[in-house]
């Protein structure tokens, strides 16, 4: 029994990128081996601020959700403000991963082939059909992907696109929801009506789907050192430096067409 | 025969014109106005006649009039003596039987877009549940709702479906605005609603001859504008993090936040902790009880009292978002474990055959 990757098949060329007209550049190390700038600068940035982001909201979220640590002996009220600065970083930090997503969506639009995705394409969810029966060691036609895989691309769609979507929708409803004739609170009134009516039942959305973060961190985790350890092309370094290491040919396979 | 204006009406009963000054002073403050609005309130009520008004009962327990009746500002007496005419009403009207249906007629068909609807209770859409007299609810209902100037939803059975709509909800009970949608609607929701609000929703109706303004939900925002979280006088204990861990601890002794024993104050519309209860005495948070967030819809659904949940959507689940995302947390940790254990095994049998 063997890890079903075929070493062939991994050579094809992957069909799923949109932009391929944005070639990740790239530098030649040698006859057979290339290293390929797959992240780029912003896009590190994004990942780094993301993942102190969510670290930063899940631990002061859960806290405001349930209090977890409190004044050992009795004391009045103005001597501390603890949830009041739990909730001041809390608010902050969405802010931050607000903006942070923003430049991420302008970068889609900028970066290189691989800092941007398409799902509405057949090849998508064939190959991420593929990368699924790979994950549960079935025989698989999956490709080797110098980017993200298109099981990992969903991922991100669902987890870093919808789920953001939704945390910062029901967020900043329910950070202005007591001054409804503000400017943001005019801004998101209408979230109230998308999920459910009622000021519970938005809460009960952003309490839940936050979990998804912590769920997806943890595969995501995971499956970067799991690459890394069957790759060995160095994808946890690529986060820090931008750069993996490629065969030749699989990097520049369009090149050798020509 | 020439219908008497309020102010009549007030003067008749023997009270001096000062005496109704201090009423009009006293509505506009119970109504949120400003006080310099308080002539608008006297001109109205030297012009107005009293207004008819029938309240009907359905799927209830006669809690949101039992708090009527206790309305200090203004005073219950003033409101049913003075400013309306309450013609119809099962737990009031001294009337019953024949009379008391003859005097329901008689309002319908001499005031026709005049009176005003009160509702208490929701309407079951299985009519075998709710028929009185050879009568289905619907049709009492429906019936008196066609000639009304303006209904108001009187406690959260009337505007949101309530405990009678709960979960199984035998009886396929709706709030009266699934019934109706051509009439102006006020809810007023609460179980039940705090005596003055239903009298100031009544009066500002009989004073401006409109609804009050309305929030995105429909309630009247002088009263439902703010978060019972807002303007809690524990607050000051949220924000410090001193929160009370149970019923019989320090904590509670202190008056700290009662945000762990299942507080729903922050999501949670309603006046409670400005006008409070009882004619201003105290409301369940001031006197160490977590608010139970009754004028919310579907309160009786959104989990036990005194704990804190999260409501799993288009559901009547709730379950504790902590505890349920630590474990699955935990379990994806489970199978990370496992799919690794695997995949290192596998690398090594590769290794294997190669004869590395």
């Amino acid at each position: 029994m063997s890890i079903p990757t075929n070493p062939k098949i991994e050579q094809k060329r992957t069909e799923v990128i949109w932009k391929r007209s944005r070639k990740a550049k790239h530098i030649e190390l040698n006859d057979h081996m290339v290293k390929v700038y797959v992240w780029e600068l912003p896009v590190r940035i994004f990942h780094w601020i993301n993942a102190f982001s969510i670290l930063v909201l899940m631990i002061t979220g859960v806290f405001i959700g349930r209090p977890f640590v409190s004044a050992s002996i009795q004391e009045e009220a103005y001597y501390s403000f603890l949830m009041g600065w739990a909730r001041y970083v809390h608010f902050f930090v969405a802010f931050l991963f607000t903006i942070n997503l923003a430049v991420r969506w302008y970068w889609v639009y900028k970066g290189n082939e691989h800092a941007t995705s398409n799902p509405f394409r057949l090849s998508f969810w064939k190959e991420a059909f593929e990368t699924i029966k790979y994950y549960l060691f079935m025989k698989n036609n999956k490709k080797h992907y110098i980017g993200h895989n298109p099981l990992a691309q969903l991922s991100y769609w669902i987890f870093i696109g919808l789920g953001s979507i939704i945390m910062m929708l029901t967020g900043y409803y329910l950070l202005f929801e007591p001054q409804p004739e503000s400017i943001y609170g005019k801004m998101f009134m209408w979230v109230a009506h998308l999920f459910g009516g009622d000021s519970y039942s938005v809460r009960s959305w952003h309490h839940l789907v936050a979990w998804g973060f912590i769920i997806f961190t943890v595969v995501h985790v995971y499956m970067a050192f799991r690459e890394d350890y069957l790759q060995r092309n160095g994808t946890m370094s690529s986060i820090f430096t931008g750069y993996k290491l490629e065969r030749k040919k699989e990097a520049l396979g369009e090149q050798d067409e020509k | 025969m020439k219908r008497k204006t309020i102010l009549e009406e007030v003067l008749d009963r023997g009270f001096t014109r000062r005496d109704f000054l201090k009423m009009c002073t006293a509505l506009a403050a119970t109504m949120g106005l400003d006080f310099s609005q308080t002539d608008q309130v006297v001109a109205a009520m030297e012009k107005n006649q009293r207004v008819p008004v029938i309240w009907l009962q359905f799927q209830d327990c006669t809690g949101c009039s039992e708090s009527f009746i206790r309305s200090t500002h203004p005073k219950v007496e003033s409101v049913l003596l003075n400013m309306i005419s309450l013609e119809y009403s099962e737990a009031l009207s001294a009337a019953s039987g024949h009379q008391i249906e003859a005097a329901l007629e008689h309002v319908l068909e001499h005031y026709p877009g005049e009176y005003i609807l009160a509702v208490e209770g929701s309407l079951p859409t299985d009519d075998a549940f709710l028929t009185v007299g050879g009568v289905s609810a619907k049709e009492t209902f429906l019936r008196a709702a066609k000639g009304a100037k303006a209904i108001i939803a009187y406690g959260s059975c009337s505007s949101w479906g309530g405990i009678p709509a709960a979960y199984p909800n035998p009886t396929k009970a709706k709030p009266i605005t699934h019934f109706v949608k051509d009439k102006p609607v006020v809810l007023v929701p609460g179980c039940p609603p705090i005596a003055e609000v239903m009298t100031g929703v009544i009066a500002h109706i009989i004073t401006f001859g409109k609804l009050p303004e309305l929030d995105h939900l429909g309630r009247p925002k002088a009263f439902y504008r703010h978060r019972i979280h807002d303007k809690c006088n524990r607050r000051a204990y949220f924000d410090a993090g001193l929160f009370a861990e149970s019923f019989d601890d320090e904590g509670a002794r202190q008056g700290y936040c009662l945000y762990k024993v299942g507080c729903k104050g922050p999501t949670t519309y309603n006046s409670c902790a400005e006008m409070r209860w009882n004619g201003g005495v105290s409301y369940p948070i001031q006197s160490g009880n977590p608010c139970i967030g009754c004028s919310e819809k579907g309160f009786w659904d959104n989990g036990p009292f005194f704990v804190r949940r999260a409501k799993i959507p288009a559901s009547q689940t709730t379950i504790n978002p902590e505890t349920v995302g630590a474990i699955a947390v935990g379990v994806t940790a489970a199978g990370v474990a496992a799919h690794a254990a695997v995949t290192a095994m596998k690398k090594k049998d590769e290794h294997h055959d190669r004869g590395e």
